[in-house]
């Protein structure tokens, strides 16, 4: 009982609750079960979901189910001070529906999927806890980015190729740049007197991923603007949908052999995924909900999450226009920076603690896992849904990313890291920043299919 | 069978006195003669001239019957048969390319022997100048009928079909079957290509670059003079690779000549199976044999595009490579699974390096004293494709280790690569 209180982090006034029935049914099972932590709460959560143990009435076991959720959301919504934000969500619902202020629909759904994206990252994390380290690190290599790819999704539904395209190249700068180099930076700050040293091997291999992605991404533009196709227009395409299958085909091979020489590599991999929360403090693989209730989250956050993307997608156009900034900058540089916020935080907490791997897994793992996965997902997801998206993406997008994948690489291939480093990623950052600034499609259409 | 070997073995030494010392070359018996021959009881003369009977018929039963893959020798006669009975010109490449396979592999077995004889150091020379004769011989049958764009897509499909699917089978191979350790190699050897291989990229990008951007002098003009320059330089830098490699490090190169894809050396054994003239005249066969051959394939080259209705990129960059190679490609990867990755990489990297440092400006060089305007600039799609994919191999190889997930993205890079020249045609629609 008082680990629960403990880990949970409840108010003193809800101590109340948990002095009360729940006690007896725990003791009962403690007695069948020894003193195990995770028993306990299983005990309690068979209890709360309309348990069957004898001794328990009906009645109150719906009480104890009402109990349930109210713990679970207090522990999901509440704890988390990031939370503070979720009120914007709802709120710009509302100011669509009431104004036609795109602008600030745009920013008030964009505040208000920042929180949901951490939480869904939290619930990852608390079921990667239930289903151990294999599936788990596989749980975390296919959600990590859920929040991309929800967006992704609902942009391809309404054929704005361009905005997916720009919104995964963006997502990938700012973790492999702006997340990596405040990481370094800070991390080094804190570290002055030493240099901070990571895993080579691990780097490496997702530096190679990451070029040949690029390879993946550079073949068709180039093939493309060198207008040498067989069937302009269509074959790049076509090629565009058969290298999104190899590299799918690659990132599984990735994951099987991450999963099987580096077992261990995903233990701590697992606990960081809930950055920003405080439940990370003890290292710990404590659970904090029950197994049910992490797939119960991970379905509301999901849902909730979609539905604010289409709030935010049908706004980019209007915020654009509103602010005078180009649609390029809106989708490369401000979405992944909010969509990332909390992997951001995370990994500069873990810099700090002098815990670089964990840092780089995930900013450069979660590079890895949108340009190697998510990408070619969304254009075979837009195969499947008749969306013409292709790797084509156009050759300053796909320049830039050639450029900072050879940058970031070479930075990292020597295993050490320092503020200096650091920096030099984040003022990289920085030019790219001002480089989409200034940045419009050639044609001007910004969300079309193949025409240009 | 086995004394006569050693009379055998004393009569050549007769005739070759600067070959091998006879100690090394006797403990190698020659069991699978097909001759018997009678004790030595006659004069000297009658058993010499019985020698010289049977000399040539060894020599061709060794060279040409021992190895599984020329079974695929008939194949060569039979193209020119189809050539000129049918106008299938598919079959007559398809015929053609099976048939040019064994010759390329007898062909590196031919230099090797000859290597032996030589002594390490012009054993070198020769592996590194023939290494690759069969890519220069088809090229230059290309360049003499102004297939410019084919000599260029073929040599590059060469490098890329090297440097990836060759290296990636071997490393998948070898880390699969030797899963539980990471293999190593010379990293410094490998870094060493690498250079040369980036230097070679940069030969071949400032030329495209220069006339894509239309910022030459005399347009069209200056990039060849560029082309015939650079050439010049890269062939420079070869040699000098070639010499810093036999001065600073014979060993590598003792090892490297080694590696000719023989089954029968496995006891690591440096004794060659025939002499040195029988090399040279094989040498000399084999070439002659491949030219006429080549001849044909090329020539087939735009029908088979036509009748298969695959691009002639296509052909070029994937096809002809992969079966020009494939003698390489084997012995790559026997070696990768015996664990001696530094000969897997000589035969992978240091083919590669040989085309883009040797080869291509040797073609840039003939075809200038042949009048052909053949040049540096391979089109910018073919000059993006050769960049990126020395920058993806030289960065896998920089660590010193393979596993098995390398080598299945060099293999996944090879495939995207291909799938890109099977959707690719020139601009222009001209392909020389």
């Amino acid at each position: 009982m008082d680990t629960k209180l403990q880990l949970s982090a409840v108010p003193h006034l809800e101590m109340g609750l948990h002095d009360g029935r729940p006690v007896l049914g725990h003791e009962d099972k403690s007695q069948l079960h020894g003193t195990d932590n995770m028993m306990h709460k299983s005990d309690f959560i068979h209890m709360s979901e309309g348990g069957s143990f004898p001794g328990v009435s009906c009645a109150g076991s719906v009480k104890m189910l009402s109990h349930g959720i109210c713990r679970s959301i207090k522990i999901v919504l509440f704890s988390n001070k990031l939370n503070l934000l979720m009120p914007f969500g709802p709120l710009a619902i509302l100011v669509h529906i009431l104004t036609d202020n795109q602008g600030l629909v745009f920013f008030f759904s964009l505040l208000g999927i920042i929180p949901l994206a951490e939480r869904l990252g939290y619930a990852t994390e608390q079921l990667a806890c239930y289903t151990g380290a294999t599936v788990g690190g596989l749980l975390n290599a296919t959600f990590g980015n859920a929040t991309e790819l929800i967006i992704s999704i609902h942009a391809l539904r309404v054929g704005m190729i361009r905005v997916v395209q720009q919104s995964l190249l963006g997502s990938i700068l700012s973790n492999m740049l702006l997340v990596l180099g405040c990481a370094f930076f800070s991390g080094g700050l804190a570290f002055i007197k030493k240099e901070q040293v990571f895993n080579k091997s691990i780097a490496v291999v997702n530096s190679g991923l990451l070029l040949m992605a690029v390879m993946g991404l550079l073949f068709p533009a180039v093939l493309h603007y060198t207008h040498s196709e067989v069937h302009f227009g269509r074959s790049e395409l076509a090629l565009s949908r058969f290298s999104s299958c190899i590299m799918l085909i690659a990132y599984g091979a990735y994951l099987y052999y991450q999963l099987r020489t580096q077992d261990n590599q995903y233990e701590p991999l697992n606990e960081e995924v809930g950055q920003g929360s405080q439940n990370v403090d003890d290292d710990d693989e404590e659970p904090e909900i029950t197994k049910c209730e992490a797939v119960l989250w991970l379905t509301v956050m999901t849902a909730w999450i979609s539905f604010l993307s289409e709030y935010l997608v049908d706004a980019i156009d209007g915020a654009s226009n509103t602010w005078k900034i180009p649609v390029a900058f809106i989708s490369v540089i401000l979405l992944p920076i909010v969509g990332n916020a909390a992997e951001h935080a995370g990994a500069v907490m873990f810099a700090m603690k002098d815990k670089l791997d964990i840092s780089l897994g995930v900013a450069i793992g979660s590079s890895t896992q949108i340009a190697m996965f998510g990408i070619p997902f969304c254009v075979v997801v837009g195969w499947i849904i008749g969306c013409p998206m292709d790797l084509n993406f156009r050759l300053f997008e796909t320049a830039v990313l050639f450029i900072t994948v050879l940058v970031v690489a070479f930075l990292l291939q020597e295993g050490t890291s320092n503020y200096f480093k650091g920096l030099m990623l984040i003022l990289c950052y920085l030019i790219v920043a001002a480089s989409f600034f200034v940045h419009v499609d050639p044609t001007k259409d910004n969300d079309s299919t193949l025409g240009t | 069978m086995g004394p006569a070997d050693e009379r055998m073995e004393l009569d050549s030494d007769e005739k070759i006195p600067l070959s091998t010392p006879p100690s090394a070359r006797k403990s190698h018996t020659f069991d699978f003669e097909a001759v018997h021959f009678s004790p030595r009881a006659g004069p000297l003369k009658l058993w010499i001239r019985k020698q010289m009977k049977f000399r040539p018929l060894r020599s061709i039963y060794i060279v040409l019957l021992t190895a599984k893959i020329n079974i695929l020798l008939p194949f060569g006669p039979l193209a020119i048969l189809l050539h000129y009975l049918t106008g299938k010109h598919g079959l007559v490449f398809f015929f053609s390319l099976l048939g040019i396979t064994p010759l390329a592999e007898r062909l590196g077995y031919a230099t090797e022997q000859l290597a032996f004889y030589t002594g390490s150091t012009v054993g070198g020379l020769l592996n590194a100048t023939f290494g690759n004769a069969t890519e220069m011989i088809i090229s230059i049958y290309a360049l003499k009928n102004g297939m410019i764009r084919v000599v260029q897509q073929s040599l590059l499909g060469s490098i890329l079909s090297n440097m990836l699917l060759v290296l990636g089978c071997a490393f998948f191979t070898g880390g699969i079957v030797h899963h539980e350790k990471v293999q190593v190699f010379s990293k410094a050897a490998a870094l060493v290509n690498s250079g040369l291989l980036l230097m070679a990229v940069m030969g071949l990008m400032f030329p495209a670059v220069l006339h894509f951007t239309h910022t030459e002098v005399h347009f069209g003009k200056s990039e060849l003079a560029l082309s015939r320059f650079s050439s010049c330089i890269m062939l420079v830098a070869y040699a000098s690779y070639i010499f810093f490699q036999l001065k600073v490090q014979p060993n590598l190169y003792g090892q490297i000549s080694q590696e000719g894809a023989h089954e029968e050396d496995s006891e690591d054994e440096e004794a060659p199976e025939i002499t040195q003239w029988e090399a040279i005249g094989w040498l000399a066969i084999l070439t002659l044999w491949v030219s006429i051959l080549s001849g044909y394939l090329v020539d087939a080259i735009q029908g088979a595009s036509d009748s298969l209705h695959i691009p002639v990129a296509f052909i070029s960059v994937i096809l002809l490579p992969i079966v020009g190679n494939a003698a390489e490609h084997a012995s790559a990867i026997m070696f990768a699974v015996k664990d001696k990755l530094d000969i897997t990489l000589g035969v992978a990297i240091g083919s590669s390096t040989q085309i883009s440092m040797f080869v291509i400006p040797f073609c840039v060089v003939f075809g200038w004293l042949m009048g052909q305007p053949m040049d540096l600039n391979f089109q910018l799609f073919e000059t993006a494709t050769l960049f990126v994919a020395v920058l993806v191999v030289a960065f896998m190889l920089q660590e010193g280790t393979s596993n098995y997930f390398k080598g299945l993205m060099l293999i996944l890079c090879y495939l995207i690569v291909a799938a890109s020249f099977f959707v690719h045609v020139d601009p222009s629609n001209d392909d020389d």
